[in-house]
């Protein structure tokens, strides 16, 4: 341990004092003030802090990734190159203690730079609201919509596999499934009445209404406000571009069961433009004492538009369930996670690759990172035909990613969602527990078959 | 096991990415170092002198054969914290102090705090770079970065020193000092291997020799053996009169051999340290290193070091670490300083003190290649003669001078 401890405290060292990090910290020590000094945003204060934690934190975790990949490369091909590591491995220490004390050495730069630059984007989150002096609305306002850390809750999926199976067969018989579907398998097929049927599921013509019912809202004190997030898409554009809409909130079973309930019931007319995003802010008392809740749209017939809500986020009930300041912290720490991992990352390429192109083969790692999702998504959606041999060999490699974009900190903050722990279990564990462990498990395998001094890198 | 290092037919081929373009670098070597033996593996550039102890050390890995190092193979911990290396050059963090990369390297051996720092302040005051020793390794010179290489490869007390090329961009004052660590350590019983071309160092010290040519051992013995000109004869003497020397010659020509008679040259190398102590006692300034031919005094203790330092931190390290430092600011005067010590530093003085060049050789005459004569058996009777007084004095210089070995004013 304590040649681990050794290696790990002289990396760090070596980060700071060989000036590599320095550039890093005085360009985010200038840059971050000044980004909340002058973004506006849309104009009001939610916008300029939601902006200002958007940007702040995505070029924090940037510079920090790039950083993370140039330590950990550098540490051990300049060790290899410059030959220190002569007179470190001929010392009582493993092979793998020297590697597990590089990326030990890296992890701990990160949380020293981590610490300070949240901090440091913290500091001026808070304090903005303060500076300009915000009026009591606005300061409500980021009470509910910014400081905060919402729950969110989806629609539950409705299965849909049986009514599709019935219109497959029902076309079928009808004969109109060559002349609709020319020339496309029974997979693709039934794949495109799944999307069609959950469209319209998600959709609600002139005159008639939607139905969403929720389980498990769980908002931490009754008093506060529980917020309807949705954006329509509509089939027509309406000559003003918005849509009428009367939203009832509050416990449905009163009216089906004929039950004597108490909870609140609400409703809500209001015309709202289409395709943004819009909040219905609603007492928290609306939903059951267990938590049942339920959610209605009409689509008023004066509007003479399909009213869709898109899929994904089309429609979210948000409400409070933890604090900003918490929030802010397990964002911290998502962006931890995938430092740990680029650390090992780099730390393997540098067992069996040279400075310059270990930076790159990281690099582009993480770049595609960043974008796994539509990588993922587009392999997916080219399997069908290519089949065994995609599943068996490019899947596993693809599926080695790490997903930053999956698990991104902004994607939280900005509209006060609730990052929670599970979650962040779940990064940790998919990034740094399984992939971080993997690639080290692969950095120890090389190193420890590497001549040391026949090295020329 | 009677080896301190041994190889089973060690074998090392350099191939290209293809496997072709053989190169023996070493070639079924068979090497058995005893203990407490200082060992010279000599033989031009490229003869695979420093292929074998990469080879000992586990930083390239046979070919074929099998190369151990005090019973086990180095990549063990517990064996390499026995070990200690001093590469062919200097690789240091050069963002680290002198001070830190020692630190960093005991840190390495699990040393606790308080030894830790009692072995690099002796360590730093050793190689002379206490003055310096805040500053970044980065700025040193290469002669300097040498002196914490062998800093670094003495600062767990090795029973075993591995030295590559160990004098090799040293001044001869640092050279010496390497010379005379060797003997020292190899007094207490460490076993020292170390290689060169820089054949004069090697004689000085060693105990045996390799010679390698093309990976293989083209000649092996003990240094005395392979070089004793047995029908030789020196005498030394002080200044004497013409009478005298004709009686000498007299005397010998009696005994049938021829007699050559010269005024003996100062060694440059004595010449130059005796220079350099000169202006040390002037207190000229310098950026450089500041050389003092004492060593570390935990490395001269003879008792088990690391028994009584390690198990014992608490209270007597502390002691020691107060022992030491008086010893360490002027750098010559520790011959000087003798009489008002504790009875660590007497140990201390009492060990450097024959090989306290700086001192001795401003005060006396050196007496050139003396101890090759007062090796080998003499001829009392020629002696008696020729001297008459000194006969009983000259024995006694012999038996002093001889633990310190061959070094002295060599």
């Amino acid at each position: 341990m304590h040649s681990i401890w050794a290696v790990a405290t002289n990396t760090l060292k070596q980060a700071l004092r060989m000036k590599i990090a320095l550039v890093f910290i005085i360009l985010l020590l200038v840059l971050l003030p000044a980004m909340g000094y002058k973004m506006t945003g849309d104009g009001t204060v939610k916008g300029r802090l939601q902006t200002f934690v958007s940007y702040g934190l995505s070029l924090t975790s940037l510079l920090l990734c790039l950083l993370t990949i140039i330590v950990s490369i550098y540490t051990l091909t300049t060790d290899l190159k410059q030959r220190q590591i002569y007179t470190v491995i001929t010392k009582p220490i493993r092979r793998w203690q020297l590697l597990v004390g590089k990326l030990l050495g890296v992890i701990l730069l990160d949380v020293f730079l981590l610490c300070l630059f949240c901090g440091l984007i913290y500091a001026i989150t808070i304090y903005t609201p303060k500076y300009l002096e915000s009026s009591d609305d606005e300061m409500a306002q980021l009470r509910n919509e910014f400081f905060t850390a919402r729950a969110s809750l989806s629609p539950p999926e409705v299965e849909v596999g049986d009514e599709v199976e019935k219109a497959y067969v029902r076309l079928k018989q009808s004969g109109r499934l060559d002349q609709l579907y020319r020339g496309l398998t029974r997979k693709e097929i039934i794949a495109r009445l799944t999307t069609q049927r959950k469209f319209a599921n998600r959709a609600a013509g002139p005159g008639r209404g939607l139905l969403w019912e929720f389980e498990n809202v769980k908002p931490t004190d009754p008093n506060q406000s529980i917020f309807i997030r949705f954006k329509y898409d509509v089939s027509v554009n309406p000559p003003d571009l918005q849509v009428h809409s009367r939203w009832s909130v509050g416990d449905y079973r009163k009216f089906r069961d004929a039950q004597p309930i108490k909870t609140l019931f609400e409703e809500y007319d209001r015309s709202d433009a289409i395709r943004t995003f819009h909040e219905i802010e609603i007492p928290a008392g609306v939903v059951a004492e267990d938590g049942y809740l339920a959610v209605g749209f009409l689509n008023l017939p004066l509007n003479n538009t399909v009213v869709m809500f898109p899929p994904e986020d089309g429609l979210e009930v948000l409400y409070k369930a933890d604090t900003f300041g918490a929030n802010f912290v397990r964002a911290a720490l998502l962006i931890l996670m995938r430092l740990i991992f680029l650390a090992a990352l780099g730390v393997l390429a540098s067992t069996f690759l040279s400075f310059p192109v270990a930076i790159l083969f990281c690099l582009v790692i993480f770049l595609t990172g960043t974008v796994s999702g539509f990588i993922i998504d587009s392999f997916d959606y080219l399997s069908a035909d290519v089949g065994a041999v995609y599943s068996f060999t490019l899947k596993p490699i693809i599926r080695l990613l790490p997903e930053f974009d999956k698990f991104s900190p902004t994607k939280f903050l900005v509209p006060a969602r609730l990052l929670s722990w599970p979650l962040l279990a779940k990064a940790t564990l998919f990034m740094v527990c399984i992939k971080g462990f993997l690639l080290m498990i692969f950095a120890l395998i090389i190193f420890s078959f590497k001549e040391i001094a026949k090295v020329i890198v | 096991m009677e080896y301190a290092v041994e190889t089973f037919s060690l074998t090392k081929i350099f191939s290209d990415w293809w496997g072709r373009n053989k190169v023996y670098a070493v070639d079924d070597l068979n090497l058995q170092i005893r203990h407490n033996e200082v060992f010279g593996l000599l033989g031009p550039n490229g003869s695979g002198k420093t292929t074998t102890l990469k080879m000992l050390l586990g930083l390239l890995y046979p070919t074929k054969g099998k190369a151990l190092c005090l019973e086990g193979e180095a990549a063990n911990p517990k064996i390499s914290a026995r070990i200690g290396f001093m590469p062919e050059e200097s690789y240091l963090y050069r963002y680290l102090s002198a001070r830190e990369t020692l630190d960093f390297y005991g840190r390495l051996f699990g040393l606790p705090g308080k030894v830790r720092k009692m072995r690099i302040e002796a360590l730093l005051d050793m190689v002379g770079l206490k003055a310096m020793a805040s500053r970044p390794v980065g700025t040193f010179s290469k002669g300097m970065a040498r002196r914490i290489g062998l800093a670094q490869a003495l600062i767990n007390d090795p029973d075993l020193l591995i030295l590559d090329e160990p004098t090799t961009g040293l001044d001869p004052i640092g050279t010496k000092q390497i010379k005379d660590l060797i003997i020292k350590l190899a007094k207490r019983g460490k076993t020292v291997l170390l290689c060169s071309h820089l054949l004069a160092d090697v004689e000085d010290v060693c105990d045996r020799i390799a010679i390698l040519y093309g990976g293989k051992i083209q000649s092996q013995g003990k240094v005395r053996e392979l070089l004793q000109q047995g029908d030789m004869k020196q005498i030394n003497t002080g200044s004497i009169s013409g009478d005298a020397l004709d009686k000498i010659r007299q005397i010998v020509n009696g005994e049938g051999a021829e007699c050559v008679v010269t005024t003996p040259m100062d060694k440059l190398e004595a010449f130059f340290i005796r220079t350099v102590a000169a202006a040390q006692a002037k207190d000229a300034p310098t950026s450089g290193a500041v050389s003092t031919t004492q060593i570390g005094g935990f490395l001269t203790e003879q008792a088990p070091v690391e028994t009584i330092l390690d198990k014992l931190v608490a209270a007597p390290v502390s002691e020691r670490e107060v022992a030491v430092e008086p010893a360490t600011p002027e750098a010559v005067t520790a011959v000087e300083g003798t009489e008002d010590n504790t009875p660590d530093k007497q140990l201390l003085i009492e060990l450097a003190e024959p090989v306290a060049a700086a001192e001795q050789i401003k005060t006396e005459p050196v007496v050139p290649d003396g101890e090759s004569s007062a090796q080998q058996p003499t001829r009392e009777d020629i002696l008696d003669q020729l001297t008459g007084r000194s006969a009983p004095d000259d024995e006694e210089q012999t038996q002093t001078d001889k633990p310190t070995g061959d070094a002295d004013d060599a």
